[in-house]
């Protein structure tokens, strides 16, 4: 108590320069907390994308993503209806959606192309919500007369390669799961960009029935399970891997290989930026700490020679760091928090990301877990750099501190 | 109470070695007050630092009660904080606490409890007449009403042995002689010892015994006493400086 009230004392002693040292360790609460906080904003939107965009869980026939198939649907799942069935009864499920990947040829009747083709249902584009963007016509129907041709959605690179549009009737060719070529025509529905040039190049999406009537096949490719809530998903993964303990289910992570670049380039530059801020913090304290110090060098001296020990003035010295961190990381959390309420009323949107047409809200995000670990680390070092500075200034021979001036 | 034998102490500075105390010896009876006088640059500093634990680094041997004071620097800080009190010629009183606290200080370091420290605390205060003045700070006190904190300070754990170097050297003549008499009634109610370098007549003329110092070397010791005014007589070549003449 004693010592807490002189350390405090010694705070105010010298104003101007605690002032300085608080600033920067606010400055240092701030940024970490901010940047930290909008990167974790940024990844919970990357995850909850990525998570549509595959389904928070993806069951599949064991080993389906390591194994290459020899004809289409070779390791698919059949019987895919009563999964369907079953889940879609449960109410922390948003949709269960199977899909058939497929590849073949597809022809406008002069040129030929390859593509890459997924089987979906109608719910898909529902449930997905804006996955694709439509430059031109819109989604598949829901349902197509029986007489009429089947949709066929392709992406840009692929309708500008084989110059056709909305409207226009394209045919897959593929092989079918007895090793037979089979023919179909589709009528252009609408032609979708998903940013990435490789993809519009050669994607196109029918509807899961046309799909398994081109492969001769009543086996779908996966089923993507659609949970409302992301956090539910390892729950959800445990119960259904053993209600289906003879198939494989897969959670969105696994498969998230953008979300896991991303992230692990912003845990990088995430990480970098902690180190840097460590350092100034710890090079700005030292200093005011190595000025103080020196300027109470007879203070040092006098106190060592009433009989104080070496490492209780140390000690004092490291508490004055310690409150001088604590006040600032605790202006800084409270500044954090103000400037997240601002950016909450304030809704100031961020340019749209590369392969997206809408920006999307600042915001960040409050990490407890980020919090306490900021101002912990942020507190240690300027206890640390007090600690050092103290230690130096301890070390001196007390006749030589007596007689500085 | 205090014997110091030989002493030699040598600053060296680069290639040359100055020698501030060139083998003194003496002692000092428990309950003493003993002024040293002496030059500027005579070791007067030097010596005070010894006796007062505060350097070690000197060859010859120091006495505490006739027991030989040796081991580290721990052992040093722990003397210190039981036995001997300080009081500088510039105050040295802690910026940051009150004149109480100040006082307090070397009674929490002995861990003193709460209420007894706060009696001495107070008691002493009012005897070196700062009452009223106990919760301000150095930078709102006088230079005579910061000695006289300096003063409780050194005494309130009544040590055994209290190292002055030039007390009263900041003070104007009448403060001068207020913390003098403060001295010596506040160290004569519990015995201690008093070792103070001093030019000061009046400080001399209150203590019962000058040593000299001259060049390193302690030249004369006069007795005297403040009941019986002393006549100083100059008794050059004194027995302990043949002595340590001859040792250098
Ligand atoms: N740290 C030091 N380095 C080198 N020489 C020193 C040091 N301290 C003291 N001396 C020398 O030792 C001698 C004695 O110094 P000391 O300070 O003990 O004298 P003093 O009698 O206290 O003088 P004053 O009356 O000025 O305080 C002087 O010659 C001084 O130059
Ligand atoms: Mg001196």
């Amino acid at each position: 108590m004693q010592s807490i009230k002189l350390a405090w004392y010694n705070i105010l002693r010298n104003r101007r320069r605690s002032l300085f040292t608080i600033l920067i360790t606010v400055v240092a609460t701030l940024v970490l907390l901010a940047s930290g906080g909008f990167g974790l904003y940024m990844y919970q939107g990357l995850e909850e994308e990525s998570a549509r965009d595959t389904g928070n869980l993806i069951i599949t026939r064991t080993g389906y993503f390591e194994t290459e198939e020899d004809y289409p649907l070779q390791h698919g799942l059949s019987g895919f209806k009563e999964i369907q069935q079953h889940y879609l009864k449960d109410e922390q499920v948003k949709a269960v959606l199977p899909n058939v990947d497929f590849q073949g040829l597809i022809s406008n009747g002069e040129k030929t192309a390859i593509f890459m083709g997924k089987g979906v249902e109608h719910g898909e584009f529902l449930a997905k919500g804006p996955f694709i963007n439509f430059i031109e016509g819109h989604a598949l129907s829901a349902e197509v007369e029986a007489s009429a041709d089947p949709e066929i959605l392709l992406g840009k690179g692929l309708a500008k390669n084989l110059k056709v549009s909305v409207g226009d009737i394209v045919t897959l060719l593929s092989t079918t799961t007895d090793n037979v070529m089979n023919a179909m025509d589709f009528k252009v529905k609408g032609v979708f960009s998903t940013g990435i040039p490789e993809l519009e190049k050669r994607m196109i999406y029918t509807d899961l029935n046309s799909a398994q009537i081109l492969l001769d096949s009543d086996r779908v490719s996966s089923i993507a399970i659609h949970l409302f809530d992301i956090d539910n998903t390892s729950a959800k993964l445990d119960e259904v891997q053993s209600q289906y303990s003879e198939l494989e289910v897969t959670p969105w992570w696994e498969r998230a290989f953008y979300y896991r670049d991303v992230k692990n380039l912003f845990d990088l530059i995430f990480a970098l930026l902690g180190i840097v801020i460590s350092l100034i913090v710890f090079l700005a304290i030292s200093n005011t700490m190595g000025m103080t110090i020196m300027e109470r060098t007879r203070e040092i001296g006098t106190l060592a020679a009433m009989g104080t020990y070496r490492y209780e003035i140390t000690r004092n010295f490291t508490l004055e760091g310690l409150m001088i961190g604590l006040i600032g990381t605790v202006t800084g959390i409270a500044l954090t928090l103000a400037l997240i309420g601002f950016l909450n009323v304030a809704n100031i949107e961020m340019p749209p990301p590369p392969g997206s047409t809408q920006g999307f809200p600042i915001a960040i995000n409050f990490s407890l877990g980020l919090t306490l670990f900021s101002s912990i680390l942020l507190m240690t070092i300027c206890a640390m750099a007090a600690w050092f500075a103290a230690r130096s200034g301890a070390r001196k021979p007390i006749v030589e501190a007596l007689s500085y001036v | 109470m205090l014997r110091f034998e030989n002493i030699v102490k040598a600053f060296t500075q680069g290639e040359t070695k100055t020698y501030a105390l060139k083998g003194v010896s003496g002692s000092i009876q428990r309950g003493e007050t003993v002024a040293l006088c002496g030059p500027s640059g005579s070791g007067k500093s030097t010596l005070l630092n010894i006796c007062g634990l505060l350097d070690n680094d000197y060859e010859g041997e120091l006495f505490f009660d006739d027991e030989k004071v040796t081991g580290g620097i721990n052992a040093a800080t722990k003397m210190r904080r039981e036995r001997i009190g300080f009081i500088f010629q510039r105050y040295n009183l802690i910026e940051a606490m009150t004149a109480f606290d100040n006082v307090e200080y070397p009674l929490l370091l002995t861990n003193e409890n709460k209420s007894d420290r706060k009696e001495k605390v107070l008691s002493i205060l009012k005897q070196v007449g700062l009452a009223g003045h106990e919760y301000k700070r150095p930078d709102q006190l006088s230079g005579g009403q910061q000695q006289r904190v300096a003063v409780a300070r050194a005494l309130v754990k009544k040590p055994d042995l209290v190292i002055a170097d030039e007390p009263t050297a900041n003070l104007d003549t009448e403060t001068a002689t207020v913390i003098i008499d403060l001295m010596r009634e506040l160290g004569a109610s519990i015995q201690t010892t008093f070792l103070v370098a001093t030019h000061d007549s009046r400080m001399t003329e209150r203590c019962h015994r000058t040593l000299n110092l001259q060049d390193g070397m302690l030249f004369d010791e006069v007795v005297g006493s403040v009941e019986e005014p002393q006549t100083k007589t100059l008794a050059k070549g004194a027995k302990h400086a043949e002595h340590q003449v001859s040792m250098v």
